[in-house]
Formats: C-alpha cells, sequence, structure tokens
C-alpha cells in the first residue's frame, strides 16, 4: 500500500530504495551490523520495526530490511517489498537446534518450513509446502562451504508463540504443543523459529525466491550445566556467523545470476 | 520402519538384497517393464497385487524401479518397505496434469515439493509439515534435464487422493471447496497434480533418505492454448530419470555417501 508521497506504508520505502536481493532479520538491531559487511552501506528508512539499509556486493546493490518477531509483520515487509521491485529473499536469524549432534554455533540452511503459525492460513490452505528456492539453498550451502561454516541442511519450525516452544507445560494447550513438538522432530526439522514459513509462502504466490540461513542454539533439552559453559555457549551463539554466511551466500547467488 | 514380516516384506514380496539403494517409483506397475529396459542387467524379482519390481544395475550400482499404484495409501506401503530393504534414495517418476496456463503438454515438471491434499500423510505428520524433496536430488534431476535437452521446470506439485475430484469437480458435493483450492494452488504457482508424491516425501522426512519427483506433463487443462494437446511418450522422462540416477550416483561416489 503506497502513502501519497510513494512510500510503502510500513517499511516507508520507495521503488529503487531496495533492489532486488533483501536479507531480512527478525531484529531491527541487527540491521546496522549486517549493512557493515556491504559494501558503501547508506541507511534507508526506520518505522516501527523496519530499519533498512542498502549497500552494494560485488556491485550488486543489496539490502537488508527488519522484519520484526513474528509472521504477521514479515509478511507486511515481504509484500510492501515486492512492491518496490525486491524478488530475492534470505531470511537471516537465529534459532534452537531441534536434532542431537546439532552444536551451539552451527548453520541451519532452510530448505522447507512447518506452518506452524496463523498469517500464511490467509494466503494458502495449510497443505500446500513452504518451500525454499532450491537456487538459494543450493547458493547459501556453497557459502557455508566456502567460509568452512558448520551447517546442516533441513527443516524449520516457524512458530507463532515462542513460550509455548521453550516453556509448553505452562500452556492450557502443553500436550498439543508437546505432541506437535514429538512430530517435527520425528520429522527431521532442525531448527525452530518464527518467520520463515511466511517468507517462502508469499515468495511462492508473487514468484519471487526465498531461503534462510539461522544461526542455532545447541538442543536446549540438554541446556548448559554450569556458568562456564553457558560463558562457552554465549561465545559460540555468535551471529556474526550466520551474517558472514548469509552474505557469503548472497554472493554465490549473485554470481549464478550474472551467469545464467 | 516397517515391521520385518519375516524373509520377504509383506506388500512387495522382496527380501533383502532384492533391491538396490536408489529406487525409482513409477504409479503403473505396466510401466516398470519399460523402465527396466534403460538399467543394465535388469531382472524381474517381485509381482505382488500393483507392487512389480525390476532390479538391474546403473554405472555398476544395484538400482531399482517398483511400480507404487495409484495414490498415497499404496504409495507408502512400498515406500515403508523399500526402506526396511536399505533403499535409501527414491524418484517417483510419472505422468500429470499441468497447472499453470504458460505449461505445454510434454514438458517435465521437476518437484521441488508437494501439496498434502490427501490422508495418507496425516497418519503420519500434522498438515502444517512440509512435504519436500531432498535438495541434491532436485538438483540432479534439473542437471539431467539440462544433458537431455527436455523442457522442463522445477515447481510445487499438488498430490490428490481423487483424480475424477480434480478432472470433474462439478459434479462432486463438495464442488465449491475443490474448485476454491484448485485456484489457490494455481496461484501459489503450482506445477503438476498428481497422486503420491507427497507420501514419498513426508516418509523420506521421517526416514531421513532422500526423495523428488520428475513428472512428465501429459496434458494440461489450464493451457493458453486451445489445442488441448496430449502426450503419452514418456521416452524423454525416463531417460531424464535415468541420467538423474547416474549424476546421484557419481556424485554419492564422489563424496563417499
Amino acid at each position: 500500500m503506497e502513502t501519497p508521497d510513494g512510500l510503502q506504508h510500513h517499511i516507508q520505502l520507495k521503488k529503487g530504495d531496495a533492489g532486488r536481493y533483501v536479507l531480512l532479520p527478525g531484529d531491527p538491531g541487527r540491521c546496522e551490523k549486517i549493512a557493515s559487511y556491504f559494501d558503501t552501506p547508506k541507511f534507508l528508512a526506520r518505522n516501527r520495526e523496519y530499519v533498512s539499509y542498502c549497500g552494494t556486493l560485488l556491485g550488486e546493490k543489496v539490502s537488508v530490511v527488519s522484519t520484526g518477531i513474528g509472521c504477521p509483520s514479515t509478511a507486511i515487509a515481504v509484500e510492501e517489498l515486492i512492491a518496490i521491485g525486491a524478488d530475492t529473499f534470505i531470511r537471516v536469524g537465529t534459532s534452537g537446534g531441534m536434532q542431537p549432534g546439532i552444536k551451539t554455533g552451527d548453520i541451519a540452511v532452510v530448505t522447507g518450513a512447518i506452518r506452524d503459525e496463523g498469517t500464511s492460513l490467509h494466503y494458502m490452505p495449510v497443505e500446500f509446502p513452504a518451500v525454499a528456492d532450491p537456487d538459494v539453498v543450493w547458493a547459501l550451502r556453497e557459502g557455508a562451504r566456502r567460509i568452512g561454516m558448520p551447517h546442516h541442511l533441513g527443516i524449520s519450525q516457524s512458530k507463532d508463540s515462542f513460550y509455548g516452544e521453550v516453556e509448553p507445560q505452562r500452556m492450557p494447550v502443553d500436550k498439543h504443543l508437546l505432541e506437535r513438538w514429538k512430530a517435527w522432530k520425528m520429522g527431521g526439522a532442525v531448527c525452530s523459529e518464527m518467520e520463515a514459513a511466511i517468507i517462502f509462502i508469499i515468495s511462492s504466490i508473487q514468484r519471487t525466491r526465498a531461503g534462510g540461513v539461522m544461526l542455532m542454539a545447541g538442543d536446549f533439552e540438554s541446556p548448559p550445566q554450569n556458568e562456564k559453559e553457558l560463558k562457552a555457549m554465549m561465545v559460540l551463539f555468535d551471529v556474526d556467523r550466520v551474517i558472514r554466511t548469509a552474505v557469503e551466500g548472497l554472493k554465490v547467488l549473485i554470481e549464478m545470476d550474472r551467469s545464467h | 520402519m516397517a515391521r520385518d514380516f519375516g524373509e520377504v516384506v509383506h506388500h512387495l514380496q522382496m527380501k533383502k538384497g532384492d533391491v538396490g539403494r536408489y529406487v525409482l517409483l513409477p504409479g503403473d506397475p505396466g510401466r516398470t517393464d519399460l523402465i527396466a529396459k534403460y538399467f543394465d542387467n535388469a531382472k524381474l524379482v517381485a509381482n505382488n497385487r500393483e507392487y512389480r519390481s525390476f532390479t538391474g544395475t546403473l554405472l555398476g550400482e544395484k538400482v531399482s524401479v517398483v511400480s507404487t499404484g495409484i495414490g498415497c495409501p499404496s504409495t507408502a506401503i512400498a515406500v515403508e518397505e523399500l526402506i526396511l530393504l536399505g533403499a535409501d534414495t527414491f524418484i517417483r517418476v510419472g505422468t500429470s496434469g499441468g497447472m499453470q496456463p504458460e505449461q505445454e503438454a510434454g514438458e517435465l515438471a521437476i518437484v521441488t515439493g508437494a501439496i498434502r491434499d490427501e490422508g495418507t500423510t496425516l497418519h503420519y505428520m500434522p498438515p502444517e509439515f512440509p512435504a519436500v524433496a531432498d535438495i541434491d536430488v532436485v538438483l540432479a534431476l534439473r542437471e539431467a534435464a539440462q544433458r537431455t535437452g527436455a523442457h522442463y521446470r522445477l515447481g510445487i506439485s499438488h498430490s490428490k487422493d481423487s483424480f475424477y475430484g480434480q478432472h470433474q469437480p462439478e459434479r462432486m458435493p463438495v464442488a465449491e471447496r475443490l474448485m476454491e483450492r484448485w485456484k489457490a494452488w494455481k496461484m501459489g504457482g503450482a506445477i503438476s497434480s498428481e497422486m503420491e508424491a507427497a507420501a514419498i516425501f513426508i516418509l523420506s522426512s521421517i526416514y531421513r533418505t532422500r526423495a523428488g519427483g520428475i513428472m512428465l506433463v501429459a496434458a494440461n487443462q489450464e493451457s493458453k492454448n486451445p489445442e488441448r494437446k496430449i502426450v503419452e511418450d514418456l521416452d524423454e522422462l525416463l531417460r531424464t530419470s535415468i541420467e538423474a540416477l547416474k549424476i546421484l550416483i557419481e556424485q554419492d561416489r564422489k563424496s563417499k555417501k
């Protein structure tokens, strides 16, 4: 939805501001850090939870726009970014690991998302899969390989309730939550976060491309036992790891797009 | 995984060693003979109900073709029993209907994910879980299509339970619902409508096996072209799926998977 001065209603950007490649963190506070990896980064706009910067990578215009937490605010960001010409989205975020063997600091390269949220049902019946674009997945995996980042390909759980996941036992629907969590794990889901599903569903509908990389905390069912272990974990849970992977993956994708 | 019923698995009527780790999955038992012709040293190993199985080799590696019958219920049984026998890589090879106006009959649909418009996978997993193909299988199929020169596109497949509900929705008591959902799948970019992919993908997620699918778009009811072409020649589809298996076999050897 455009305002009279040509700006998108929520992200406050206009055509040409963002370029076609957009990194999507949840946290507005991470945009500046991500933009510092761009050549010639430039602040664009700040409104509500939407902070944006643009810059270039390999001479190509790229940008970063925060989505806020959850699919409702993310859907708005993606809709408005498509309206101003973006066509390639990479979610960059943090998440909880869901499989044994995942270590804190490992990266999830997301191939699809569990639609455990309400927003995408306003677009598409639940049976439709939230799938990442294969070229974006390939590029992100290649990016992780190039910088030697430990990574796991797999499905992400996109949920609406953070506390429903981390403290299910205190919810009135605890049994439902716990049973479904067990099913997602048995299905091989690698990480749990809150935005991927809607980015993928909107990208299917609008014929844009999307993928995601997520920094993972190790399986929270075996949490750190003492302060020393906690400190060691927090050193590895460094968002810089996932940003470097996303930026490298984006470069791979830009190279791939140029060669086609 | 399916319980071991003894020497031979219950429905496929095969035992360990009868199948390779790489399995092509057509729906039609009649097509297994056709596919086995592309293998080296193909041999009929079993034939029970809708399940007809040949095993042979490609690049010296043991490969199989097993028909699933129509629909996810019989397909789930085949995949369960194949995994029990040691198979870990599945490529669905079949025919389908096109769903986008620009699709021409005769092109190939390489499936990246499936709409779970069927009942079987709900016995395994809540519907929010995506039925997703393995990325390496998808990329091998794409590479194969480029090598065989086939027209292809990548996208999501519609896996349905009712053939006639799709082709003649107007005569069903739930006509409106069927038509509204069909419109949603089309708007979501689905490129093929068939009846088995979702179960193969969901079981493969649960058992950590790899799966993909390649479908001939035999006809396209949504085509802009008023002349409704029907393509029945499977040669390009089969050559492409065989080429993809070879690519996967080579890749697996290189990475010692």
